[in-house]
This record gives structure tokens, sequence and C-alpha cells, in this order.
């Protein structure tokens, strides 16, 4: 095991030797670095759900809108291309830092307590419950997007409606099909609420871990912080339920 | 009856007048040059306020400090709980204080027993020590505008104790521990913690060195070293019951009064006014409630002994206010010795409260009704918070009850003007010595005392020994270690070998028990000899009759109790000795045949107005009495008069 | 106040030293008065084991005031027991019921190794104050305690930081045993004080850096340490060490 943390530690080690961004690559590998780069790829990721989600609502405004919008988005061609690779980056050093981490801590702690319990009076989902389900609920959007992107974009289960080539085909209808499809729906449904206990936890720990905080604005960081994550989970539920609820005309 | 020797003992302080000795002496006193430092190694024992402050002070100045303790982490000292505040005369709040005061009230609230010009030394100081510890980041209480903030505290009439809510001693032991830690990381002080001196190595007579147990594989270490200082706190656990931590001991302060160091005022006990009462037999330990509670809360008795109502029930007019009415001008701000025997006399004649009738009252009605809650939760939120924890009772609602209870002891081993003691090398610092409060300490001052010895005095003293002295280098098979090794091993495997079948601990509460039966609050001629002759039968029941199981090659907790309560037990009889001897009331000794009629203590400074500084010849062998005269050309005696 | 006692079975974690493997010991302790501390009722339960030829159970303290920071103890899954802002020895058996089972862990943290029953090895706190907590002015360098005037809301600041006594109860709380809580209480007292600013980048560095190598774990922000927290210190002071150390890792030299 610790062979396989020496290489994957090797880029880094490499990295923080290069003079300029080397200190900041060396604190990067900090427990709190580690963690602040948590936060920023994470709000980051936040940041992609929004604007997908807000695309992604143009299928109430109909076939056109979506279509449209869709077409604008390939229109970017490889601006498309790098925000994608980025995107993926950011996902593959949110994941990658998840394992670090949690290898950390469980080395931390070898031997676990016969009892543990919580001090915290209320310690339910938003606050600070769901800090204990971050692993688990990032592994199921993990798969979700997997998943998603099988489905979506190389639509390896031939969902009618897509097509290879860029400008043709139907993206809406190919979306319904996806989504008319009982066990996917379900599936993305219990995805979503995995990702709303994720960022339940996860906005308001990062504005902590990038050290927002105030004791006049901490109540309204945390508040926001649930909310944001529960809006951005209905928000794609909506989009699951949409095809089952209404008809195209 | 008493063995004196017949020379005085000889305490080094420089002729001139006392606001310019130190002054004068520091340029006098030999240095170290920065090259040398380096080769000299100092070993400091205990890591509160006065060692903390001594190690990181001396390896600042370039030598080779090895710090020694028994916690786990020289963070724990029991100086950490001292609560209240550290006293300088900065003045700051106008009201008229001076160096000179602070001198004044230091000589006079210690019954004219401390010696004048260590006194003035460290009035001269104080000022320093706020500064020092300002700059470390004590984050000591503020005015809004952001300049320090002091209050009252018992014994003065002005306002000069500086504070951190409720947990100055903490932050000052975390200043003085922080700026040791520093000088660890650098490598200028060597920290050992875990572990407890035994035993003392003199080499021809010159303190060279000790040896340790190291309480977590039970190993016997051999630390050599040019000097040794001894910071290792008070010998208030002699009582079993008392406000110190469980772990403070007198074994390293024994051991060397042991090896020649002569233990002065051993009698002179400060018992705290303000402690949470006792509540049953499985007692572990009291606690002390801050004195600087007294500057808000109101001490009262019923007037009627038999008045079995609540104390809120209780009017005013059915109130004995007794400090403020016999104490009219300090009221229920008299120093701590005056506030514990009035509420022992209160007691004693039937008027306490609680079940035990061993309490009184300290109530916050009118400063809660005169400034508000919140105001009293700011200054005192953590103290009220802890008596609630403890008994259960709001102080906020119910007035606290509260007990005299042993707290620190002035007692200590005999230093000279350099803080060394008679055994040349070896300085105590701090609690352990005797030096500087005389037979009675007031509020605040040990703080004060603790750091300047640490912080400001050893510093310079032991550069004057270091630069005098021959001091060959010692190996550790040297005679003397090997000697002293075994001396601890054999003591350890004594206490081992007894296997008896009481506890440690057992033992410990009789001879607490004793003590503050004979030689505690107030003391009798007949008490003290009956005590004398309990602890002597007691003692050899000890080394018959203790169990200690385990081995000593683990960490054994009953075998530190075993050795640190064999020590106690010799050292009460030397109390008792001492506290027979001085046939007077000063300060925290209260013979009961000295006072006046109105209950008050009665010195006699034509007889006694000396330190009493006692040379063992070993254990119940009649100890030599040393004397130090004092004499008190700046703060003429008068009789303390808190009225 | 009632005069109730208590019947209790303890179950306390017993290990002869640190290489050996521990195990749970039960054992029945009757008639504990509710006015007792915890350590006093372990100091009887010792009494009797005394008594009866077992060796006593070890466990730190010293205090017995809640400001020394040295005892510890896991009591049924909570750090100092069931109360907050509360240290093991000011907790009292009034909190618990006859016929209760009391579970007595160590401390389980990597960084703090067991060194017998229910006594850990916290040294790794003072390498990590040696590491920059503190502000480096040698004795005698003071400037007038005045001269630079630190407003009371600052002071009151650093103070509710600088409460922290040192116990561990962070380490042991934390499901990842992250000293985060502790080591970003010294930050910030030192942060915010004027007194600390000149080394306040060289020190987040430096003390975190100290904490990994020790072998804790990351912060979750779970906040479980601060709820366990006898000083009631607050995981803002966490926030805080991070806004410094994103400071200190953008402006610090080299």
């Amino acid at each position: 095991m610790n062979a396989v943390y020496k290489i994957l530690g090797l880029p880094a080690e490499l990295l923080c030797k290069v003079p300029g961004i080397g200190p900041i690559v060396k604190v990067c590998c900090t427990s709190v670095g580690q963690k602040i780069l948590m936060a920023l790829t994470g709000l980051s990721l936040c940041g992609f759900l929004v604007a997908h989600l807000g695309g992604n609502l143009n299928l109430f405004a109909g076939k056109d809108a979506f279509n449209g919008y869709a077409e604008k988005l390939h229109s970017l061609g490889p601006l498309l291309a790098v925000a994608e690779v980025g995107l993926f980056a950011t996902f593959l050093l949110h994941i990658g830092l998840a394992v670090s981490t949690t290898a950390m801590s469980r080395a931390a702690r070898k031997n676990e307590y016969e009892k543990k319990a919580t001090k915290q009076s209320g310690f339910i989902l938003p606050n600070g419950g769901a800090s204990n389900l971050m692993l688990v609920t990032g592994l199921i959007v993990f798969a979700y997007l997997v998943v998603h992107i099988l489905d979506m974009k190389l639509n390896v289960r031939g969902f009618p409606g897509a097509s290879e080539i860029p400008g043709e085909g139907d993206k809406f209808e190919h979306v319904r099909a996806v989504l008319l499809d009982f066990k996917t729906a379900v599936f993305y449904a219990v995805c979503m609420l995995a990702l709303g206990i994720h960022l339940s936890h996860g906005v308001r720990s990062a504005c902590q871990s990038l050290g927002i905080s105030h004791p006049r604005w901490n109540k309204l960081i945390s508040i926001g912080g649930v909310l944001f994550a529960w809006l951005i989970a209905a928000g794609f539920t909506s989009i699951v339920v949409w095809p089952w609820a209404v008809v195209p005309h | 009856m008493v063995r004196v020797a017949s020379e005085t003992l000889n305490s080094r302080v420089p002729e001139g007048p006392v606001d310019e000795i130190w002054d004068k002496h520091r340029f006098n006193m030999k240095l170290v040059n920065p090259a040398n430092k380096r080769k000299f190694t100092v070993i400091v024992v205990g890591t509160g306020l006065a060692g903390g402050a001594a190690a990181a002070s001396l390896g600042e100045l370039g030598y080779n400090v090895k710090a020694f303790c028994f916690q786990d982490s020289p963070r724990r000292a029991h100086s950490i709980a001292a609560q209240g505040g550290i006293n300088a005369a900065k003045n700051y709040p106008n009201d008229g204080d001076s160096v000179w005061r602070l001198f004044y009230d230091t000589v006079k609230g210690g019954d004219y027993r401390a010696r004048e010009a260590n006194v003035y030394r460290l009035a001269q100081v104080s000022n320093n020590i706020i500064d020092q510890c300002t700059a470390q980041g004590v984050p000591f209480a503020r005015e809004y505008g952001g300049t320090l903030s002091n209050r009252s505290f018992g014994g003065a009439q002005v306002s000069r104790t500086f504070y951190c809510r409720g947990q100055t001693g903490q932050q000052l032991l975390l200043g003085a521990y922080q700026a040791m830690m520093r000088q660890v990381h650098l490598g200028k002080v060597q920290m050992f913690a875990r572990r407890e001196m035994l035993e003392l190595i003199k080499v021809d007579g010159v303190a060279r060195g000790i040896v340790v147990r190291n309480l977590t594989t039970g190993k016997l270490e051999t630390h050599t070293a040019d000097a040794v200082v001894l910071c290792t706190g008070g010998y208030g656990n002699v009582y079993y019951l008392s406000t110190n931590a469980k772990g403070c001991n007198v074994t390293a302060s024994w051991r060397c009064h042991k090896q020649g160091a002569f233990f002065a005022n051993p009698c002179y006990t400060q018992i705290h006014p303000t402690c949470i009462p006792v509540s049953g037999d499985y007692q572990s330990k009291l606690t002390l409630m801050s004195e600087s509670l007294r500057n808000d809360g109101r001490v009262w008795v019923p007037k009627d002994a038999n008045d079995t109502r609540k104390p809120s029930d209780i009017p005013d007019e059915d109130r004995d206010y007794y400090l403020e009415r016999r104490y009219p001008s300090f009221g229920n701000l008299v120093p701590r010795d005056v506030a514990s025997r009035a509420a022992k006399e209160r007691c004693d004649s039937g008027f306490g409260v609680s079940e035990t009738g061993l309490a009184v009252y300290l109530d916050f009605r009118d400063a809660i009704k005169r400034d508000g809650e919140d105001t009293i939760r700011r200054k005192y939120g953590n103290l009220f918070h802890m008596y609630q924890k403890i008994t259960a009772e709001d102080p906020y609602k119910v007035p606290m009850k509260i007990f005299p209870a042993v707290h620190y002891t002035m007692g200590g081993l005999w230093v000279d003007y350099h803080l060394m003691s008679n055994l040349p090398g070896l300085f105590v610092l701090g609690e352990a010595n005797f030096s500087d409060h005389g037979a009675n300490r007031l509020g605040a001052s040990a703080l004060m005392q603790g750091l300047s010895d640490g912080y400001f005095v050893i510093p310079y003293t032991i550069g004057d020994h270091l630069a005098k002295a021959t001091l060959p280098k010692i190996p550790e098979d040297h005679p003397a270690c090997v000697d002293a090794m075994q001396a601890a091993k054999l003591r350890i495997d004594q206490l081992m070998a007894v296997q008896g079948s009481r506890t440690v601990d057992s033992f410990h509460r009789e001879l607490g028990l004793i003590m503050w039966d004979h030689c505690g609050m107030a003391r009798t001629k007949s008490g003290l000899e009956t005590a004398i002759g309990q602890i002597r039968d007691l003692r050899e029941q000890f080394w018959q009759d203790v169990r200690v199981l385990g081995s000593g090659e683990t960490l054994n907790q009953s075998l530190e109790k075993a050795g640190r309560v064999a020590d106690f037990m010799e050292f009460g009889e030397l109390m008792c000795v001492d506290a027979l001897h001085r046939e007077e009331s000063c300060g925290g000794h209260f013979r009961e045949e000295h006072q006046t009629a109105e209950g008050e203590a009665q010195r006699n400074d034509a007889d006694f107005s000396y330190v009493a500084a006692w040379e063992t010849h070993g254990v119940g062998e009649e100890p030599t009495l040393h004397k130090e005269p004092l004499s008190f050309p700046n703060v003429p005696p008068a009789t303390r008069s808190y009225k | 106040m009632s005069n109730d006692t208590l019947n209790l079975t303890l179950r306390i974690w017993r290990q002869e030293n640190a290489t050996s493997t521990g195990a749970f010991r039960d054992y029945k302790l009757a008639g504990v008065s509710t006015h007792m501390s915890f350590l006093e009722m372990l100091d009887v339960l010792n009494e009797q084991l005394i008594t009866s030829g077992e060796e006593p159970v070890e466990f730190d303290h010293d205090c017995r005031e809640g400001i020394c920071g040295m005892c510890s103890l896991m009591i049924n899954g909570k750090a100092h027991g069931p109360d907050n802002a509360t240290t093991t020895c000011q907790l009292h058996m009034r909190r618990f019921n006859d016929g209760d089972t009391i579970v007595i862990e160590p401390w389980r943290a990597t960084a703090f190794p067991v060194v017998r029953d229910l006594v850990v090895d916290r040294s790794a706190f003072d390498r990590i104050i040696g590491a920059g907590g503190y502000v480096s002015v040698n004795t005698g360098n003071a400037p007038d305690g005045n001269a630079i005037p630190v407003p009371s809301t600052t002071q009151e600041t650093a103070m509710d930081a600088a409460a922290c006594i040192g116990c561990g109860a962070c380490v042991a709380a934390c499901k990842n045993a992250s000293a985060m809580l502790f080591v970003s209480a010294k930050v910030s007292q030192l942060a915010v004080l004027p007194q600390g600013k000149a080394e306040r980048n060289e020190r987040v560095l430096n003390m975190v850096a100290q904490m990994d190598k020790e072998g804790f774990g990351h912060c979750t922000n779970t906040s479980e340490c601060e709820a366990a927290c006898p000083a009631e210190v607050s995981v803002s002071n966490i926030a805080r060490l991070n806004r410094e150390y994103v400071r200190a890792s953008l402006m610090s030299g080299g």
C-alpha cells in the first residue's frame, strides 16, 4: 500500500521542486492544503452544477429551446473540449484528495473505540451528520457520473435520439428516452438525494476550509449551504420527474 | 529543647539602601561570557512558572538546560490552576501604587517574617514581568481603549492585579511553557517529561546532578550538570486534602534537605478562605474559588446558630457579615489568613452552615443587584460554572458555600539573596523556596514570585555561581552518582518489599488528618506534641504495612504515590517541630496560646524575628535550628491591622 | 441534593504497556455516592482493587479542577463524558444512574499511543507548540505592556482561543483523530494579537507541518471537537487557521 502512495505522490513530489510554484504545491500536500484544494475543487464543481442545471432547465421550455441550447454548447467546439477536460480533471482531483485524506485519517486512528457517541446536540444531517456520509455519497455521485456519461454522451445502451455527428439528432428526445427508462430514473433520483446530502455538508465545509467564517455570517453560510444543496438536488430531481409528468406538445 | 546552631545564616544580601541593592548587585555579580555559556549545563526540576521561566531564560542565554517534570507535559504544572491574577506596581490606574507600596504591602502582608531585600527586588521586577508576558502574547484583560486592566485583591488598597479572566495562572504558565518549548525546538533545552527526581547528586559539597525515575519505564536515570535549579512547588499535600494538584509533593525538596539543604519555616502554610467545602470521606482534593470573588461577594453566616431558613429567606438584619463587622476598613478583602481564621471562629462557635456546619456563605446577591448578572458573569463566569459543576447549585441564585482549605506553603528550602540554598550549586525558585512571602502570602503574589525568580533573578545569579565555582566534569560512574542511584533504587525496592495490607492513600489520608487537626489553621503546644507522636507511629506502620502492587519497571502510580507519602511522613514531623518551636502567632502560623483578647494573632518580634532553617540529622533525630535574623529598617514592624 | 448511591458496572480498558495488546475488563462497584467526582469513583475502585490484590487502573489526572488538561478518558463513547464544557475530573456521578454500565477507554489516536491502561502519551502536542506556538521574544526584550494597545474585543477573541487546556479531547472525539482544534487555538490566539503578528506566516506553516508529521488526521469540519472541548474552544479558530494558512502559503517567502 505504501508503495502505491509513493507512486501516486510522485507527481506532487516533482512539482514541489519546481521553483515559484514549488512552495505552493508543497503546502497543497499538507492536511490543511489538501482540504483547501478539496474545497476549491468542490466549489468549482458546484459552479458546474449550477451551470449544468441552468442549461438543463431548458428542457421545461420545450424541445426547441433545449436543442438550441445544446447546439450553442456544441458550437463552442474546442472551448467545450477544454472545459470538459478541466471538469474531468477537477473531478479527478476532488476524488483523489478524498482518497488521500481518507487514507490519512484511517492511519491516524488504527484502533477504533468500543463505543463512540457524539456530544453534539441535534447531530442531524444539516448539522454535521452529513459529514459522516461524504465518502458514501461521493461514491454514489461518482457512480452516477459514470452512468450519466455512458448514457448521455456515449449512449452505450442505444437510446433513441442521439447522434455521433454534431448538429444532428435530437438531444431533447434522447434525454427523454433515457429518463423514461424506469430503472434509470429511480437510480438518478437516488443519486440526486446523495448529491443533496453531499452538498449539504460540502458547501458549508468548503467555506470553513477556506476560512470563510465570521460569527455574524456563520449561520447564514450554514443555512445557505444547506439551501443551496437541496435546491440543486431538487432542481435535478425535477428534471428526472419531468418526462413522467409532462407530455410534450 | 531545640538544638540551635551557634552561627547565624548568611543571606548574602549586599549592603546599601534597599532600593539600590539589586541594581548595584547586578553589576557586581560575575558574568559568564557568551561563548562560555554553552559549556555549562543546568538542570531545572519542575516546569511551573518558576521552572518554565528559568528553563526558557537560561536556554535563551545560551546555557544547555535539562528540564524535568513528573507530568506528561510541562504545560500541566500546578501554576496553571492559579486563577485570580498577578500583582505589579505599574500604577496604571493612577491610584497611588508604586514599587515601594507593593514592597511595603508584601512585607506587611507577610507579617514581618520575610527578607526585605528579596521582597523589594520582587516588587521592582514585577513590572518587567507584565511587559514580558504581554510580549509573549498572554491575553491580559484590557480596557475598551486597549490598555491593560487591573482589579483589586485581598491585602491591598490599590488595584494592581493583572488578570486573564479566571485563568491567569494558565495563561502565564503557557507563556513560559511556550518560551521553553521554543528553546526545546532550538535544541537549547532538553525536556524530560514523566520523570520524578529522587535524589540529589552532590560532589564535594556542590550540587552536581540528580537521579530521576522515568515514570513510564521505571528506569532510574542519572543526569549531571553544573548547577541544579529546583522549582518543585509547595508541600500543601502533606494535608492530603488541599487545593494542590494530586501530584504536588515535597520529594524533590526533601531529598535535597536530606542531602544537607536547610528547610526554612515549614510551619508557614496558607489556608485559603474561599474553597468549596468537603462533601464526603471519598474527597480527593479541594477546589479553590479565586479570592477575587471577595471583591463582589459578601461573606456571612446567620446571626442565629439555629436558623434553618434557606439563605435567600434570611433578611439582612438576621445576617452576620462578620468580616465587615470585625474589619470595617478592609471588609471582605482582608488577607487570607485573617479571613480563614474568622471563618473558622464562626464555625467553631456553631454558626457554620451546610450539613457539616463547616461552611460560610459567600453571597453575590447585592453585586448582582448592583451590576447586573451579565457583569458578574463576565468577571467570574468560569468560577461560577466550576462551582455549579461540583456542587450542583447555582451561585447566581443561591449564595456559595465556602470553607478554608490548605492552599500555599510559604516555607521551603532556605535560600540566600541569590536564591541559592546552603548547598552551593543548588538553587531553589518559586514556591519551593521560602524567601519572599514571610509568614503569609498576599493574593496574586505567587505568580509574581515564580516568574520573577525564573525570568529575572536566576539568569543573573546563576552566572555568578558558574563563573566563580570550579566545576570539574562529572562522569556518570562517579562514586557520588553511583551512591545516589543506589539510594534511589534501595528506596523503591524497600517500598515494593513491604507488601502489607493498606493502600498508600489510606496512609496519606490519615497523615493529612493529623496535620489538619494539629498543625492546621490553629495550633497548640499539646496538639503539636501529640501530632509528632502520631506521625512517628504512623510512619512506622507505613513501612510495615503499606501495599504497593505491580512492579517498579512500568508505569506504577501507586509506587509514585508511595514514595511521595513516605517523604511527607518525615516532612510532617518537621512541620510540627517548627510550629512547636515558634511560640508566637504570625501570618499562616496561629498558636492559640498567642492571641489577643479579641482573638487576633499576637506576634513576638523580640524572640522570633528570624527565619527558622532546619538541618536534618536523619529520620527521627532531632534537627538543628539555624537562624537567619530578620531586620526591617524600611518597613518597621507594626501590629498588622486590617480594621 | 440527594444522598443516593449507585451500583455500577465499569468496563475498563486494561493494557500492560505500549506494546502489549489490551482488553476490556468488567468491574462491579457498589455504593458510589452521587456527590463523587468521576475520578474519585475510580479512586474508590482502585482502593478496592489494591485491597483485593489486583493492580489498580492507571489513569492520568493532576489538578482535578479542570484546568491542567491531564485527565482524559473516553466515557461511554464521549470524550470527558456526557457533559459539554467539562473535564473528566469535574464530571460528577450524579450524571449517572443506578445499574449503569460505563465503558471507559483511553484516547485512541496513532499520535497518542497508549502508555498503560488509560494513560496515553500526548507529547505530540508539545512538539507542535515547539514548532511555532509562541512569540519569539527573549526574556528582557519586552516593551511596556501598554506600548501596543489591544482592543478588548481582540483580547477577548485571543483569550477564547487561549483557553485551550491541551487535553486532547478534540483529537479523541474527532473521527479522523485530527488535532486541528488544538493547533488552531494556538494559531488563532497569536494571530489576532499584535504581538504575534510578526511570525504569523511561519507559525501556521510550521505548526501544521509538525501536526502532519505526528500523524494526526485531517479536519472534516464535523465540529465534534468543539462539542467535546472542555474549554469550549470554537471551530471558528479552525477557519482562522485555514485563512492564515492560505495567506501564509501565498505570501511567505521561499
